[in-house]
């Protein structure tokens, strides 16, 4: 079964934490609830002793648990007495699929995505989501589904530092690609994810085309080459740290990095040498979803969605790491400094693609042959 | 058990027994598996094997694995042995102190090796800001993210491992032979190259295949020095494993890595010596 949850991305919003740590933005306590969350601290078995009374939420340690378990857990049990529990042993689609088939379920809600949502409601190992508890207009467009509902969002974006160009930052992949007006290496990820696309945009295809473009081999081979035109300028990165080092380091003068990243380097870069663009980013939504047979049942699990709908606390979950809200609500209450960084603010949504997961499903293995051969051959 | 059937043998089998027993759990089985899986999956058959031969990022991988071993190991090997040379020949007081010096690096980790060198070589590391402020560029140079990169820090990492056996050898040899050629009339550069040189042969090849046989599996330098671009074998095997959850590629370049290596040792065993440069090396 192809499992297309980023399951590293999710991972990366762990470092994220703890960077955040480290600068003192988090509390102690958070921090080490977030490390707990992700499994570091030997909080085993939690998950597996819920009782029906508790809710277990899911997520990959990374989803800032501190903020799980202070904002949304605390305040869930606050006004409901129903206790929540996090589990962060990473709910792939696999596991989700295991336990339902297994009979034995501890979990409620799994922080997921689109793809997997899909695959496992095809499967009939989730339930489908009550959109009379859920309210589908508490999401951004293109993030609702069946089996499973946005959470958040997150983006791949064109960062750049202006101070290494002098002043002239690219505005579009284009300029990315123009590497006679704008010098420097760029940095792109070393898997394929958010990358093609960008490249695709490059050629001059219309945001909402590229998939499309992509849809045939041509148009693959197209962006292939693209990066293998590019390659004498590119270095790579692995994880997520990977890139913001790039930046920090000044070894590369722009890349396509994500959003969270770039929410850290804001505030760790020297003024004015460090923006982004979300012209032309791809944004991709996180999501939760319900196992069948759910312990908490049915009705809390969706009273949960419901509740982490709230605009206020997905605005904290931006502040602190980074996340976009999925709720459109969300965005007037973003505070002024933030909102260039919101992935979902209404200026930045209008200008970037949603991250298909279809397409990946499909697509990905043999692309990202494709992507080692350009940039090594 | 009577004491006769447990012959001097046998016992020492028994000694080796735990180790042994360690080595098979948790070396020969997974290897076994290894080799298991990259017949098996996706489907079984040689279907991944057959890649060999019709993927062109593989097949690059691997000119690019056995490139940066070469010149690695060549690099090393004249370093080594001027260092080597030096060490015997020069000085005598210093000979403690140069031996530490050598041995130095393999205490620290090659992480934080490689680390040092991004801190070295970067855009705006030490290299680059004082070659800049000497004047002598104006832009900085493009010193890692690339395989130059990688080949600075891989002769680093590699050096002690090509000094080591030159030293050893050199130590048995009898500088009277070289006096010997010197006071028949031969010049300083024939007496070396003819006498002393061929004798220390045994620790070159020695030196050869045990730098070239580490390159060979190198995955923490190419991967952090080489900006992705330079992708040995041992970073295409996990690219396989992680990003593409292609477990029966991954597993055919690890069987196909070890098979490599060991044709490499096998056919250096006509030339060198094993035993010494493995075992009695140092």
């Amino acid at each position: 079964m192809t499992d297309s949850v980023d399951h590293e991305f999710r991972r990366d919003l762990v470092e994220v934490a703890a960077h955040r740590y480290r600068e003192g933005r988090l509390t102690r306590r958070g921090f080490i609830a977030a490390l707990g969350a992700l499994g570091v601290l030997p909080m085993m078995g939690k998950g597996a002793m819920a009782q029906a009374s508790e809710l277990v939420i899911v997520n990959w340690g990374g989803t800032a648990a501190d903020i799980i378990k202070e904002v949304l857990g605390d305040t869930y049990t606050a006004e409901t007495g129903v206790p929540v529990v996090i589990d962060g042993s990473g709910p792939s689609a696999g596991k989700i699929r295991a336990m339902v088939e297994s009979g034995a379920v501890v979990w409620d809600v799994c922080d997921s995505g689109p793809g997997s949502a899909i695959i496992l409601g095809q499967q009939g190992v989730i339930q489908p989501i009550d959109y009379n508890v859920v309210d589908k207009s508490k999401v951004i467009e293109g993030a609702t589904w069946e089996y499973g509902v946005g959470n958040y969002v997150y983006s791949y974006v064109l960062a750049s530092n202006p101070k290494m160009l002098g002043g002239n930052t690219p505005q579009t992949w284009a300029d990315v690609w123009n590497v006679k007006d704008f010098p420097g290496m760029r940095t792109f990820r070393k898997s394929v994810r958010g990358m093609l696309e960008s490249a695709t945009m490059a050629m001059g295809v219309a945001p909402e085309d590229v998939y499309e473009a992509l849809g045939t081999q041509d148009g693959i081979d197209a962006a292939i080459d693209k990066f293998r035109q590019l390659r004498e300028n590119i270095i790579v990165w692995g994880s997520g740290s990977d890139s913001q080092n790039l930046f920090l380091q000044e070894e590369v003068s722009m890349g396509n990095i994500w959003s969270t990243r770039a929410h850290l380097l804001k505030d760790e870069m020297e003024e004015g040498s460090f923006t982004v663009t979300f012209n032309g980013g791809v944004l991709s939504p996180g999501v939760w979803v319900v196992p069948n047979d759910n312990p908490a049942g049915t009705e809390e699990a969706m009273k949960f969605i419901a509740f982490a709908q709230d605009p206020e606390l997905q605005v904290k979950w931006l502040e602190l790491i980074g996340s976009g809200p999925a709720n459109p609500a969300a965005s007037p209450l973003v505070p002024d400094a933030l909102k260039p960084w919101n992935p979902s603010s209404p200026e930045n949504l209008a200008t970037q693609i949603l991250y298909n997961d279809e397409w990946y499903a499909k697509n990905q293995i043999a692309a990202e042959e494709l992507y080692v051969d350009a940039l090594i051959n | 058990m009577t004491p006769g059937l447990l012959t001097d043998r046998h016992r020492y089998w028994l000694l080796i027994l735990p180790a042994l027993a360690v080595m098979i759990i948790f070396y020969i089985w997974p290897l076994v598996n290894i080799l298991g899986i990259s017949v098996t999956e996706p489907e079984p058959g040689l279907g991944n094997y057959a890649l060999l031969a019709e993927s062109r990022p593989i097949q690059t991988s691997f000119i690019i694995t056995f490139r940066v071993a070469a010149i690695t190991t060549v690099f090393c090997l004249v370093l080594g042995y001027i260092v080597s040379y030096a060490i015997y020949n020069a000085s005598k007081r210093g000979v403690g102190l140069m031996v530490a010096l050598v041995l130095l690096p393999f205490w620290i980790s090659v992480l934080i090796r490689s680390f040092s060198w991004i801190v070295l070589l970067g855009r705006s590391g030490l290299v680059n800001d004082a070659l800049m402020g000497m004047g002598l560029i104006d832009r900085p140079l493009r010193l890692m993210h690339n395989e130059f990169g990688v080949l600075i820090a891989m002769v680093h990492v590699m050096l002690p491992f090509a000094v080591l056996p030159i030293m050893a050898n050199m130590k048995g040899i009898d500088r009277s032979f070289v006096n010997a050629a010197r006071g028949l009339g031969a010049s300083e550069w024939t007496a070396f190259w003819q006498v002393y040189f061929p004798q220390t042969k045994p620790g070159v090849l020695s030196a050869a295949l045990l730098v070239f046989v580490l390159s060979l599996g190198f995955y923490i330098t190419p991967a952090l020095l080489g900006g992705g671009r330079v992708l040995m074998i041992s970073e295409y095997i996990t690219y396989q494993i992680q990003e593409f959850l292609k477990w029966g590629t991954g597993t055919m370049l690890s069987v196909t890595l070890l098979v490599a290596t060991g044709v490499v040792i096998l056919a250096a065993a006509r030339f060198v010596n094993l035993r010494r440069a493995f075992l009695e090396r140092g």
